[in-house]
């Protein structure tokens, strides 16, 4: 499983630094629990099917999710607003999208639309009991952070 | 004056779009549609001289927009430049097959749109 996270961090990187116009700073992954308690305040989801079953998540407290919407809109937000849900959907769209290139030599994949789930220690249903969810967090904006968590789980023994 | 469809259920995407696009100095007006059945009415309703397509929307999603596109006589020649996130091969492949006359990858930039627009007669 954790050879399928390394174009999920490399298109992370590549889609803030692109796309954000920011700089993400990697830290040490982790495998994280279905029920662990976190601070993220909103958290946007890509399921996907094809030949592997699974998700990636990007997660992050108000304020960088409102600094991201301020850069990409070019005006200041102040709460969660549709904007800022708009946003962080987009984000994790692209990253969902562009992770793909570097899994097509493994399998074909489909990807959802983006959900949102906003609120403190809000909760996250993964696809699959027993898939191992790993959890990049990154620095951004100097002193915020976000996280990226990828499950994902090959259906046809690839 | 080219009137050009931009397709993307993201408003905050539309409006990077559309300023990437609006970067060439190619005079033109833009309309706007949320899926692909929204970009159905519209091509109804309006002459569309180019459509600027995501792949991923509610209701009616891009590729089937294509498709439909391109089984409609009407609507054969009209460039329609897929504009999305899905990056694999197989989707760019996919997309070509259904008719789509270029592919620009998200996140989108001004220079992709030039490279790619030089190429259409509009």
């Amino acid at each position: 499983m954790e050879k399928y996270i390394h174009p999920f961090i490399t298109v992370c990187e590549d889609v803030f630094r692109d796309f954000v116009g920011t700089k993400l700073t990697a830290e040490r992954p982790y495998i994280s629990s279905r029920n662990e308690e976190h601070e993220w305040e909103i958290s946007a989801i890509i399921g996907f099917t094809g030949e592997a079953r699974g998700a990636v998540v990007i997660s992050m407290k108000k304020e960088p999710a409102l600094k991201i919407t301020d850069i990409l809109t070019g005006h200041a937000h102040t709460d969660i607003d549709n904007e800022v849900i708009d946003a962080t959907g987009e984000i994790v769209n692209i990253i969902a999208g562009n992770a793909k290139r570097g899994l097509e030599e493994t399998f074909k994949l489909i990807i959802s639309l983006p959900t949102i789930v906003r609120g403190k220690n809000h909760r996250i249903t993964w696809p699959g009991e027993s898939t191992r969810i790993i959890a990049i967090p990154f620095k951004i904006f100097e002193s915020d952070s976000l996280c990226l968590s990828v499950a994902i789980e090959s259906i046809t023994g690839a | 004056m080219k009137n050009v469809l931009v397709v993307d259920d993201s408003q905050i995407m539309r409006n990077i779009v559309k300023n990437s696009f609006a970067a060439l100095d190619i005079p033109c007006r833009f309309l706007e549609a949320t899926n692909g059945k929204d970009a159905l009415n519209q091509l109804e309703e309006n002459k569309i001289d180019l459509v600027l397509l995501d792949w991923n929307m509610p209701k009616l999603s891009g590729i089937e927009f294509l498709k439909r596109v391109r089984d409609d006589e009407r609507y054969t020649q009209l460039p329609v430049i897929m504009v999305t996130s899905e990056a694999a091969k197989y989707n760019v492949v996919e997309a070509l097959q259904a008719g789509a006359t270029d592919y620009i990858i998200k996140p989108v930039n001004e220079q992709k749109f030039r490279e790619k627009i030089s190429k259409i007669k509009l």
